[in-house]
């Protein structure tokens, strides 16, 4: 039977609508044309006044896998924190629990109660995929997808010795791809995280791995190329060199280069966009990224924003992380070097509002924000967890949509840091729709989800409805009605369904010859079977529930 | 597979934390046999006899639906049931997770003890770990502490450090052994390469880190405490005024922290099961922050072994469905329900309530109110778990006939009932 939403004020840029008030019929998880029997029609939904979105998608969240579950391990104390009332953590929300660590179950149930309908988790080790999709599969509620890191796996950084071809290096990608049920390829600290292994406790752009004397511009060249070369969607997921580190925003800049003009997103762009000026060696460099990013029509971003409050870092970024490793706070961190793969460092963080590095971080995610013209090529996370929990995001929205809110906010910060900000001199106030870019058309577009993110005919029926109101936190916190596939999973908020969402993969073809070398490689140096790397479909399906989805490859 | 012809594969072990992929197994029916790769454990759990087992009640075998109908009733009788052992796979894991939920039940692994040990130093201090295919491409220096990690992983040195790896040779590797030490009489001392330890060549009970060994320095379990923390002040640079901690010199003590210093990569590695101590986590700290102490100039890395009957995966699986780990909590119960699907020498613990058994078999010299067969992962079902190094999940096959059903099946008819 027909679900009938009426008269709903519709934000879809997608198909470039603009609050225009329409009606959508859904039937059998899709989004249909007006039927002519309209006897069909079993439920109608009178949204008169209703804001009416595609549900969102947040494009990099660590939602499953080894890193995030060290941290639920090694944090129980947050499993406590469900009333958060200390001044600074203004990043409440009115259902919101705000813990950085939620369960699988949590997670998905915060997700969607947003009005969030899938989650990317952006850093699946290869050797922990199946782990990270034992996760997303308890995860209920979403679709979810990942990202495949590669380029500090040794059998890549051989290759890359070796002089092997493109081809080769392209085969092994999409291998990988499919071994791992992946959607996209990440390169976290390129070449740094395998550097670390060898004592190196620093890597720039143009310096070599002491090991394998390749640089990081070479393998985000080589890696970018073979995304490109084997037609997926999704750019090079790149988390740059010297996260987190005074004076990046160099490394940054250089970044963008790195590709040849091939497409390539900077992740967490606030924490790579940070200046050495000033008495304290730490300044905002967000004008300097945000000029970049606004000429580099081939690079895109998200923020990361942080917001105030008691959070966890979890992070492949094991060179970076042990580093960071002393502001632990409480005082704990886990750094692993995992499989010849890649690596993961987990650092409890709280971020301060009177504590000027922090104070200025928060200014700089925003400042990107504002001064990035194009919300087409920014997106709106806070790296969850690590600059704070998904939950707040109703909070970031608000700031963004609400000059006034925003200055409020920024006239309590430490002053030191208000000195060395332009924040207020900042003017743009995002629109509904231009947040509905972020959150959805672009988001979608950027993966490749081509039935996602947008309402037109034939799109998959994740819709959320909203109560335009002045105070735009309460209202993208709690949404009127959530439809998952058609079915209406969220009212006023709250869940009344449970439903489980598809897993999103990307499977372009190669060359199966490339198992031949891997077997070798495997034999010789790895501690588990080449076809125990592999994760069959049936281990996402098999269980009733998920289900697997392949988007388009071009 | 039919009863008739015999058929060729590789298995995967859930006899230990290793869970070697690369048991070659032979399978006729129900009857299986393990011909390449193997070692003491899986041969014992592969080449298990499958009886033909009947749900029973009070000793007395019954049809399944009346067991099932049986449990359900003590279950809805029960204010505080305790489910435990918790052998399983992930798979059963996660539908004993759905029942606890359901009945308001407790969780307890039966290597509580020791997964809480570790525990308690992740979340004190964290600490800075490796993994199994980095230990054989990059240890050069292993240190073990008071374990005879063969006896718990019976296939360590020969997989992962009597083996070449890409930076470094298992001649160029050194091994320490710290703690309780058994010499073994099957193999020489200075045989430096011995063709690894398996059944066919040494007893399971032989200690063959020692036989490996550059360097042993013997100490009891119960001084492991004080000669860990010496050592984490000696690599700290710390100098000590004792000339000797638990009748070991301190300068044999200087030279391991000397070793360590200079290692490429080092790895640290302790059995938390055999640290059955009061206080056994302070000692595993004292290990883990000499590593964070190496760290600071050189390449280190602590290395969990040991890990049996699913308790990775328990843990893990509990961990994300629920936001916390499993702990050891001693906690009271009026109803017990016991899960063991991979070790048929473990038996539940003593109690006077109603006693509810899932698994392998019954519980020998045990009538347990209720016994329901269950096809073990790996052996008469597919599943998957994690390796001990926490990184890893490793699919599991099913190799031989069974009509018994998962543990996922039983629990899920349960919990129809409730």
């Amino acid at each position: 039977m027909i679900t009938h939403l009426k008269n709903g004020k519709i934000y879809d840029p997608a198909h470039n609508k603009n609050g225009v008030i329409e009606d959508i019929y859904l039937y059998q998880g899709r989004i249909v044309p007006k039927p002519f029997d309209l006897d069909k029609i079993s439920h109608v939904y009178d949204l008169t006044g209703k804001i009416v979105m595609a549900g969102a998608i947040d494009m990099h969240s660590h939602i499953g896998g080894g890193k995030i579950n060290i941290a639920r391990m090694m944090l129980p104390e947050f499993q406590e924190t469900k009333s958060y009332t200390e001044p600074e953590a203004h990043i409440c929300t009115p259902n919101c629990s705000h813990n950085a660590t939620p369960s699988t179950t949590d997670t998905g149930f915060r997700y969607i109660e947003m009005g969030y309908t899938a989650a990317f988790e952006p850093a699946i080790l290869p050797i922990n995929a199946r782990h990270a999709h034992l996760e997303m599969g308890d995860t209920p509620m979403i679709d979810k997808g990942g990202y495949a890191m590669l380029g500090n796996d040794d059998y890549f950084l051989r290759l890359l010795n070796q002089k092997a071809d493109q081809k080769a290096i392209n085969d092994y990608v999409a291998w990988t791809l499919h071994a791992t049920q992946a959607i996209g390829i990440k390169v976290v600290n390129p070449g740094g995280i395998n550097a670390f292994k060898f004592n190196q406790r620093r890597l720039n752009l143009d310096e070599n791995n002491v090991h394998y004397q390749i640089t990081p511009r070479t393998i985000l060249k080589s890696l970018s190329r073979a995304v490109h070369d084997l037609g997926i969607a999704k750019p090079l997921h790149v988390h740059c060199n010297n996260l987190g580190a005074a004076g990046n925003f160099q490394t940054t800049l250089d970044t963008m280069g790195a590709s040849d003009g091939l497409p390539m997103h900077l992740t967490h762009i606030q924490f790579h966009s940070y200046g050495t000026e000033g008495d304290k060696k730490f300044s905002s460099a967000a004008a300097q990224i945000a000029e970049a990013l606004n000429k580099n029509k081939h690079i895109t971003a998200d923020v990361g924003q942080i917001l105030f409050g008691q959070t966890v870092t979890a992070s492949g970024d094991t060179m970076m992380q042990h580093l960071n490793a002393k502001h632990a706070n409480p005082k704990k961190s886990v750094i692993m070097d995992i499989e010849c793969d890649a690596g993961c460092g987990v650092v409890p963080f709280k971020y301060r509002d009177q504590n000027y590095v922090n104070a200025l971080q928060w200014a700089i995610g925003l400042e990107l924000f504002l001064s990035v013209e194009d919300p087409w090529r920014i997106f709106l996370t806070t790296d969850h967890p690590n600059g704070a929990p998904f939950t707040s995001y109703p909070h970031l929205i608000r700031l963004l949509m609400d000059k006034s809110f925003r200055n409020e906010a920024f006239a309590k910060l430490n002053l030191d840091a208000q000195a060395m900000s332009n924040l207020t001199s900042l003017n743009r106030e995002y629109s509904l729709y231009e947040i509905a870019i972020m959150t959805r058309a672009g988001a979608a577009k950027l993966i490749g989800l081509n039935n996602c993110g947008h309402l037109g005919i034939g799109a998959q029926a994740d819709i959320t409805v909203y109560t335009d109101q002045p105070d735009h936190e309460a209202m993208f916190a709690k949404p009127d009605y959530v439809f998952k596939n058609g079915e209406l999973v969220v009212k006023d908020g709250k869940v009344v369904k449970v439903v489980w969402g598809a897993t999103h993969v990307a499977k372009p073809s190669f060359d199966i010859g490339v198992e031949k070398i891997l077997s070798e490689y495997f034999e010789k140096y790895h501690t588990i079977q080449l076809d125990n790397f592999k994760i069959a479909d049936d281990e996402i399906c098999d269980d009733g529930r998920g289900s697997i989805v392949s988007c388009k490859i071009n | 597979m039919s009863n008739t012809s015999s058929s060729q594969s590789n298995a995967t072990c859930p006899a230990c934390g290793l869970l070697c992929d690369d048991v070659i197994v032979t399978t006729q029916g129900n009857q299986v046999k393990v011909i390449k790769n193997g070692c003491s454990k899986s041969v014992a759990f592969f080449e298990q006899a499958s009886d033909p087992l009947n749900p029973s009640i009070d000793g007395v075998a019954v049809h399944l639906n009346e067991a099932i109908s049986h449990v359900a009733s003590i279950l809805k009788r029960a204010e505080s049931p305790l489910i435990t052992g918790l052998s399983t796979d992930i798979t059963g894991f996660r539908a004993l997770f759905g029942l606890s939920q359901k009945i308001n039940a407790n969780l307890k692994h039966m290597n509580a003890n020791s997964i809480s040990r570790n525990i308690k130093v992740l979340q004190s201090t964290g600490w800075q770990t490796t993994t199994l295919t980095e230990v054989k491409n990059r240890a050069d220096v292993i240190v073990c502490f008071g374990s005879n990690i063969a006896a718990h992983n019976p296939r360590f040195y020969e997989r992962f450090v009597d083996v070449d790896g890409m930076f470094v040779t298992t001649k160029n590797r050194q091994v320490i052994v710290l703690g309780n030490t058994k010499k073994t009489p099957h193999i020489k001392s200075d045989t430096l390469q011995p063709q690894g330890l398996s059944p066919q060549n040494i007893s399971a009970e032989a200690d063959y880190s020692c036989v490996r060994a550059s360097q042993i320095l013997a100490c009891s379990p119960e001084h492991l405490p004080a000669v860990t923390i010496a050592l984490r002040a000696l690599v700290a640079g710390k100098t000590l005024k004792a000339n000797k901690v638990a009748g070991i010199s301190m300068a044999d003590l200087q030279t391991v922290a000397e070793k360590l210093k200079v290692a490429k990569y080092a790895v640290l590695t302790w059995v938390a099961k055999d640290f059955n101590f009061p206080h056994a986590e302070l000692t595993i700290q004292n290990i883990t922050e000499t590593v964070a102490s190496l760290n600071q100039t050189t390449r280190a890395a602590g290395l969990v072994l040991g890990g049996s009957d699913g308790d990775t995966s328990a843990n893990y699986a509990h961990t994300w469905l629920s936001g916390l780990t499993l702990n050891d909590d001693e906690i009271a119960h009026d109803c017990l329900v016991w899960v063991n699907s991979f070790s048929t020498d473990k038996s539940p613990p003593e109690t006077n309530k109603p006693l509810i058994v899932l698994g392998m078999q019954a519980p020998l010299g045990i009538t347990p109110h209720v016994f329901i067969p269950v096809a073990t992962p790996a052996l008469d079902c597919a599943g998957s778990l994690f390796r001990v190094d926490g990184s890893v999940t490793l699919p599991l096959k099913k190799i031989r006939e069974s009509k018994l059903p998962t543990l996922g099946e039983v629990v899920r008819k349960i919990e129809a009932l409730l």
